[in-house]
């Protein structure tokens, strides 16, 4: 449907996904770099750091925009992040 | 297809024309002397037999003509009478009957294009008359027997578009007994109509009366349903259509249950289209509650998953049923039918484009569809209209008229038909909810056109609605309230109102689909100003495009309400049906005709075919028609420099007959001119019908469209001593051949330039557009014509004879 549209969802509000909170454990990092690649909201970047592996661990560019997919903890090798929900008063 | 004309030995055969004068009462013998005309028709070559009678279409006089073509072995037979376009079909079947070829028949229109245009000068009339028969037995000397051709008609058809329109010509042709594919676009088919809460004049609820139809045409054994598909390409002509259509992958199967558990675990969130981004919908979803099919669909564009690797499997979890398939690919189908019909409906009009307005920037400016949302019982606001800015429900609500309809200023200067009534519906659904909600209408006119609309009107008005006449100028905000200001010119009172409400609905109108263009292209249609599709006839053929086996239903032809649309629908449905229930179609015998030793394989007709019926078979060096496809426009005749091809019925031959019939005595006082069957011969014809009286000069020849009209014919007209020649059809774009007109101008701008280098004055050759409405137009430019034809000196004359001179030697 074409139109353009103009004005706010009138229920945004109730759809708003959780706020995540994304843990890294940098030292366990080996660098690989999967999670920056295959984050579909591309949360994560390479950091300048160097841990104690040696090698640049992963830094958080936008929390907010994590949705939790959970797929960055799924496929590192290293078990080094992993993704919770955001407490309530966190939030605010 | 492609005939030759080798194939068919020329039968060596005595011509032997009859000639007959009709009276047509007084209509023709009042100011024409028909016993002189048939006298006169009696001496001209190979006329055996001429006569004059009172009433020749009357049944005593078709006999007669049957008596005769048996008695005097007559097989030419011409009527001077009235317009063909009357009674061509009479005197046809009448040759029929008596064993002759139809197409060996021919007719003088002594009538509508003399007695009725020349009432007071008898002898002129006689005159003129006596050349327009010469002309015709000239042509019916050189007529040639014709078979038409018989196309085969597959019982198929393909729908366009699945909103009501599309769903009620699918449903009447699938209950018919026919096999229907419906392509939709969008995800369910509904269309528009899904979309608004009410129908106006009944208040019925929209798509309570249309989700049982959506249900129907989902579940019908005839009917295949093809949803987030598109039409990609279509080959072929009347009754062998072939057809591309792409499949755009759901990412869910048949097996979807619709429970929407999917729905609650996807993490993608975005303005629903369907409610005009008034609600969200998420990355997996299903448009609207009743949506055929149910089967829910993945935005691919957003889904996380979009590359090819499965990120996010939330919704795959939540299926219980695993209806969810990553894996599936668009599918192209091919379809054979037979027919096809166009009911892409509409787009509304963005009035984004009107800042005075400030829709988009001033929170409580809503369109009317914004407000079908809103007061939509399963709509985002659950049937509360709220304004935006504070979603409170207003207390006072204005509707702003003709938004995008009867406005230059737009670019949409049509009237969008439906938004008057949409809008008084509205504010007494208003009224329904919220009796002491204050109503103001600004409107240009209403038109309360239909049955049962005045009634409504008038409901409207009883319940307290206000209608002021005099669209706002502008629509201001106050920032503190976020109320709006509309300001404007009461033209009824004569003075300027400053009316302050909660909020403003902007009526938008309808305007032709964005992508109008693509089905145009596919299916070689024509469009009109406006941009809506345009049919073969606007009285008479509303429903047929102008491509054979080819119907328009909804508002893709004009913007239009949904009872109209399902009327056109049906008609639509059953204008298809008549092909189909046939199973085949006569093409009639004015197509080309190719002389396969003469074709150098230029590709010159190739490229001005408006019907894409001619190809070029590089292998054979010569072209192929494919007779079905042609609509019989003759271009491809004019446009051949080597005689290779030339048009059935209407031969270079036949019509040189006739320009030299005209040209044979005093040339010097005549205007030759050539007329369009659809247009300009029928503007001539209704400058007769009108009696508008116009000088004697003229003598018309018919061709089908102007685009028939060759260089070389001009040229010989004015080699012969023609004073003055005309060239007259459609107007440009509204061409009865799709654009075949566009090749006219060409041509005569190339003859002006000829014209001009040869030191000729160009204003002897006149172009004229005129529509079968434009009577007075054909009229004037006839006595224009006279006042050249007395100017033209006869230095000038000779000049024209000597610099065309080529032209007689060619032949």
């Amino acid at each position: 449907m074409p139109e353009r549209i103009r004005h706010a969802p009138l229920d945004l509000e109730k759809v708003k996904p959780a706020k995540m909170e994304i843990h890294l454990i940098k030292d366990e990092c080996k660098g690989c770099g999967y999670c920056i690649e295959y984050c579909p909201k591309k949360v994560l970047e390479q950091s300048d750091e160097i841990n104690a592996r040696g090698v640049h661990p992963p830094r958080i560019v936008d929390e907010s925009q994590c949705i939790n997919c959970s797929f960055c903890s799924i496929i590192c090798p290293d078990f080094a992040i992993f993704v919770t929900e955001k407490k309530n008063k966190e939030e605010k | 297809m492609t005939e030759s004309k080798e194939s068919k030995p020329k039968q060596e055969e005595q011509v032997r024309i009859g000639v007959y004068v009709c009276h047509c009462g007084l209509n023709i013998a009042g100011s024409v002397d028909c016993a002189e005309v048939a006298k006169y028709a009696g001496t001209l070559p190979n006329v055996v037999l001429a006569q004059d009678n009172r009433y020749t279409c009357s049944d005593q006089g078709q006999a007669g003509i049957k008596n005769d073509i048996k008695e005097h072995k007559l097989n030419r037979v011409v009527v001077a009478s009235c317009s063909p376009r009357l009674h061509e079909p009479t005197f046809r079947k009448t040759c029929e009957d008596a064993g002759l070829n139809k197409y060996l028949f021919e007719m003088a229109n002594i009538r509508e294009h003399c007695s009725w245009v020349h009432l007071y000068d008898k002898e002129a009339g006689t005159e003129k008359a006596k050349d327009l028969v010469k002309m015709a037995v000239a042509k019916a000397a050189l007529l040639e027997p014709a078979v038409e051709a018989e196309v085969p008609i597959t019982r198929r058809a393909l729908v366009i578009g699945g909103g009501v329109a599309g769903i009620q010509a699918s449903l009447d042709l699938a209950d018919t007994g026919y096999k229907v594919y419906l392509v939709e676009k969008e995800p369910s088919i509904g269309g528009m109509m899904a979309r608004i809460d009410k129908t106006f004049p009944t208040m019925d609820c929209s798509i309570c009366i249309l989700a049982p139809k959506m249900s129907d045409a989902g579940h019908h054994p005839n009917i295949e349903l093809f949803t987030n598909s598109e039409v990609s390409e279509v080959k072929g002509y009347i009754g062998n259509f072939h057809v591309k259509v792409l499949r755009k992958p759901r990412y869910v199967t048949k097996d979807c249950s619709a429970c929407g558990e999917c729905v609650k675990v996807c993490p993608i969130a975005v303005p629903n289209e369907f409610d005009v981004g008034l609600a969200v919908r998420h990355g997996i979803y299903t448009p609207f509650a009743q949506a055929v099919p149910s089967t829910y669909i993945i935005d691919m564009n957003l889904c996380l998953n979009k590359d090819g690797v499965i990120v996010c499997d939330k919704c795959i979890k939540a299926c219980d049923r695993q209806a969810i398939s990553f894996e599936t690919k668009p599918v192209t189908e091919e379809l054979e039918v037979g027919t096809i019909i166009v009911a892409t409906g509409a787009d509304v009009f963005d009035p984004t484009v009107l800042p005075n307005y400030g829709y988009g920037k001033i929170p409580n400016v809503i369109t009317s569809l914004e407000f079908e949302r809103l007061i939509n019982a399963g709509g985002p606001s659950g049937g509360h209209l709220i304004r935006p800015s504070d979603r409170q429900i207003p207390k006072r609500v204005a509707f702003v008229q003709c938004v995008g309809s009867r406005s230059e200023k737009s670019g949409k200067p049509y009237c969008s038909n439906v938004c008057c009534m949409n809008t008084i519906k509205d504010s007494l659904l208003i009224k329904e909810h919220w009796p002491d909600t204050e109503i103001y209408v600004f409107y240009v006119d209403i038109r309360a056109y239909g049955k049962g609309f005045e009634d409504l009107y008038k409901r409207a008005r009883n319940a307290g609605v206000v209608f002021i006449r005099g669209l706002p100028a502008q629509i201001v905000e106050d920032k503190k309230t976020h109320n709006v200001w509309l300001i404007g010119e009461n033209t009824l009172r004569k003075e300027v109102y400053r009316i302050n409400t909660d909020m403003a609905i902007l009526s938008i109108g309808l305007e032709a689909r964005k992508d109008s263009e693509t089905i145009q292209r596919l299916l070689t249609l024509s469009r009109n100003q406006d941009g809506f599709f345009l049919e073969a006839h606007p009285k008479l053929r509303p429903v047929d495009a102008a491509t054979g086996g080819v119907f328009f239903a909804g508002c893709a032809e004009s913007p239009k309400d949904i009872k109209d649309s399902v009327t056109q629908a049906s008609a639509a449905a059953a204008r298809a049906g008549i092909l189909m229930a046939k199973g085949h179609v006569t093409v009639e015998a004015i197509t080309p005709i190719t002389f396969p030793e003469k074709c150098k394989a230029c590709g010159l007709c190739v490229k001005v075919c408006p019907y894409n019926a001619i190809s070029l078979n590089k292998d054979l060096k010569r072209v192929e028609i494919v007779e079905a496809a042609c609509g019989g426009c003759g271009s491809c005749a004019a446009e051949c420099n080597f005689g290779a091809l030339t048009q059935k019925h209407f031969t270079d031959e036949q019509i040189i007959a006739q320009i030299d019939a005209i040209t044979e005595n005093e040339p010097e006082k005549k205007i030759v001119a050539f007329c369009c069957n659809w247009c300009s011969y029928a503007g001539a014809d209704f400058a007769g019908v009108s009696r508008m009286q116009y000088p004697p000069n003229a003598r018309i020849i018919r061709t089908m469209c102007s685009g028939r009209v060759s260089q070389k014919f001009v040229e010989r007209a004015f080699a012969r001593g023609a004073a003055t020649v005309l060239v007259s059809g459609c107007h440009l774009g509204d061409c009865h051949y799709i654009n075949a007109n566009y090749q006219t101008q060409k041509r005569m701008e190339r003859l002006w330039k000829k014209m001009e280098q040869n030191g000729l004055d160009k204003q002897r050759l006149q172009l004229l557009w005129a529509s079968a409405a434009e009577g007075e137009k054909f009229a004037s430019k006839m006595r224009e014509m006279k006042i050249m034809v007395d100017n033209v000196k006869p230095e000038e004359i000779e000049k024209g004879k000597k610099v065309f001179a080529k032209v007689l030697e060619a032949d």
